[in-house]
């Protein structure tokens, strides 16, 4: 009978389901010290999955031939590329924090990725490759773009686009953006717009002061040779002054075309300066003004080298002419050398600091902040320079990446020191532009 | 930044996101000073508004990176960097909340400057604008990239911005004297460069917490000043903007 057949087995029952119990327990023990002893073999956790959200090294940016950068879902910059880092530098986390980035950024986000889209492996080969990807393009996320401007330190126009990225798990939110400059239309905007500023305001005197003079020869004046001969003299004068000031202003519209391109040529300093000596030894032949050197030796920066020569020549142009009167001795020491780290005063990157020092009158405090602004003079009776010297620095230095500071007292001399960004050898590509 | 992860991703998650908040407030906050500078400098009227109208965004995002930094303690109970960190962004989003309103009051002032026939040059004002616009950018991208180094070069050329400003202040007392068509404008003017000035004033005191926050030591409380006391030590100014 069934019923007579179970009844023992129902009496066994408690101790064979003690005994399945006690084994399940056994063997749970020896698969948990089994694990333990496995477990050093096994790599822990996936870091990728716990430790870092997106890990860095897995996305081919370099090779792209454009300014690539790669953002995680929050905004957080996740790879940039050489491309993009020598031509943007420091100004990408201000390029992609701008509230219209970060709107493109989220646009970009909404839409789902569709792991097809990208082909088996997920790679972004196919998207960035020239030929038709491996899924059709209609399934790829659509481009975002957004173009604004950004007014320091040089004013520029960035055009973005950004698109979406697969990836697994804890990666699928990475937004891939390529940066492209627009400054180069609005360039030509501005120096039409400065050059009409700077015809109204500072060609005209000279200007006026020579038809001025114009008339009174053509008046009685004009009848005396003397006086005639001084009004020529002083009309020459004029003339002279205009043409200086249309050549500096060429000569800076020409800086500011190309002020957001950054230079790619490594110069070596000492070249730089054998340069600047020959340009400047004839003017410290006269009696009581001294030229000094200080330079280090192997000093390399990445410039171009006409500009910098440039600087250093306007730099020593204003100590002559504004350190001491005709009579006075001066002294002048030109000097190039590495920036020591741990000097807050500049950028914590090393770098070369170019000096030009003069022993001359200095001036007041209150002029500083102002030297660099065009057409700026210090003092009433400093009527010869043009006023453009130091804002065509100031322009080249912002090509550059680099720093200027003035530091002067009225009797104590007049300090100018130049500092350059380091030479880094890795963005060595030089290019036949 | 592998040293310093969390194991507990959320953790690291809501850091990050709050990171990312302070650096969108960042970026609307310098937005709204250029805006605001294009308004008084190109008469852009349309920016004006424009830079009036992100002060709710950032309010909102004021509320919201308190908020978060809030529960962060409350739940997290953060050590050392972290806690620096998360302590300071309490403080910075005041400071650039503060930024945002001058910026906007600035704005709203150039609607209601009535420029007089003769032109009063705004070559200095818009120098300065750029000089603090560079100090932003500075303190900005010293949060995002913990940079004490960045932090530091704020701090030191905050004194060419006070110099700056007390350049302006002569210049415009002149205008006033000049004509007195002109003190109207001028005293708008000289509102917006104090503005401007509160502005550089804010960007350091960020820089300052910054520093804070990455190397745990406090700047010196006596910041260099400008102005015309400092000329007895020979005065130092870095490199400042040029009219574009």
């Amino acid at each position: 009978m069934p019923t007579a057949a179970l009844a023992p087995a129902a009496d066994t029952l408690p101790l064979q389901v003690g005994m399945v119990l006690v084994c399940v327990a056994l063997a749970g023990w020896v698969l948990a010290v089994w694990l333990l002893l496995r477990q050093p073999r096994l790599p822990a956790f996936p870091p990728e999955d716990y430790l870092r959200p997106v890990s860095p090294t897995d996305l081919p940016v370099d090779p792209l031939p454009a300014c690539a950068v790669v953002l995680d879902g929050l905004g957080a910059i996740v790879q940039v590329n050489e491309e993009a880092a020598s031509q943007f530098g420091e100004t990408v986390g201000a390029i992609l924090r701008h509230p219209a980035a970060r709107a493109a950024l989220s646009a970009a986000l909404r839409v789902p990725v569709l792991s097809s889209a990208y082909g088996a492996g997920g790679s972004t080969d196919s998207s960035s490759a020239n030929g038709v990807p491996a899924a059709s393009r209609a399934d790829l996320p659509p481009v975002c773009s957004t173009t604004f401007t950004l007014d320091v330190p040089v004013p520029r126009t960035f055009h973005l686009m950004l698109r979406r990225l697969p990836g697994g798990k804890g990666q699928d939110r990475r937004v891939l953006v390529i940066l492209n400059d627009r400054s180069e239309a609005q360039a030509a905007d501005r120096m039409r717009m400065d050059f009409v500023a700077h015809a109204s305001h500072e060609l005209r005197t000279p200007l006026a002061s020579v038809s001025g003079f114009i008339d009174a020869l053509q008046g009685p004046a004009g009848e005396n040779p003397a006086i005639r001969q001084q009004f020529l003299g002083v009309m020459r004068q004029q003339s002279e002054r205009l043409k200086r000031l249309i050549d500096r202003l060429l000569y800076l519209s020409r800086v500011q075309a190309h002020e957001h391109q950054r230079p790619r040529d490594l110069v070596d300093v000492a070249d730089l300066m054998a340069v600047v000596l020959g340009e400047v030894a004839p003017r410290f032949e006269a009696e009581g003004r001294t030229l000094r050197l200080q330079i280090e030796d192997d000093l390399v920066i990445r410039a171009d080298e006409d500009e910098i020569v440039q600087v250093l020549l306007n730099l020593i142009e204003n100590a002559l002419r504004y350190g001491a009167g005709e009579a006075e001795p001066l002294t002048i020491t030109l000097s190039a050398r590495r920036a020591v780290i741990p000097d807050d005063r500049w950028p914590a990157d090393g770098g070369v600091i170019l000096g030009v020092e003069d022993d001359g009158c200095g001036m007041e405090a209150h002029h500083l902040p102002r030297l660099t602004e065009r057409f700026y003079r210090a003092g009433a009776g400093t009527g010869h320079g043009t006023g453009l010297g130091l804002s065509i620095v100031r322009h080249i230095l912002d090509r550059h990446g680099g720093r200027l500071r003035i530091a002067s007292a009225p009797g104590k001399g007049t300090t100018c020191l130049v500092w350059l960004p380091p030479a880094r050898g890795s963005l060595a590509v030089p290019t036949g532009e | 930044m592998a040293d310093r992860s969390h194991i507990v991703k959320s953790y690291e998650q809501e850091l990050g996101q709050l990171r990312s908040m302070m650096a969108q407030m960042g970026g609307i906050v310098e937005n709204q000073v250029a805006l605001a500078l294009s308004a008084i400098a190109d008469r852009n009227e349309e920016a004006a508004d424009a830079a009036a109208r992100q002060d709710p965004e950032v309010d909102q995002l004021e509320r919201e990176v308190e908020g978060l930094a809030i529960r962060l303690l409350a739940l997290r109970s953060p050590m050392a960097g972290d806690l620096r960190e998360i302590v300071a962004a309490l403080k910075i989003t005041g400071d650039l909340e503060r930024i945002g309103d001058y910026a906007s009051s600035i704005a709203r002032r150039s609607l209601r400057i009535r420029m007089p026939e003769n032109q009063i040059s705004l070559s200095g004002l818009r120098s300065m604008g750029r000089l603090v616009q560079e100090n932003l950018r500075r303190s900005i991208d010293a949060i995002t990239q913990q940079d004490s180094n960045r932090a530091m070069e704020v701090w030191h050329s905050d004194r060419a911005v006070d110099e700056y400003y007390t350049a302006l202040f002569r210049e415009l007392v002149t205008y006033m004297m000049e004509d007195a068509r002109n003190i109207r404008a001028c005293t708008e003017l000289l509102f917006i460069a104090k503005n401007l000035e509160r502005i550089g004033d804010h960007a350091t005191n960020v820089a300052e917490r910054v520093f804070y926050a990455v190397t745990g030591d406090n700047l010196p409380s006596l910041r260099p000043r400008g102005g015309p006391a400092s000329g007895l030590t020979g005065a130092e100014t870095t490199q400042e903007p040029d009219v574009r």
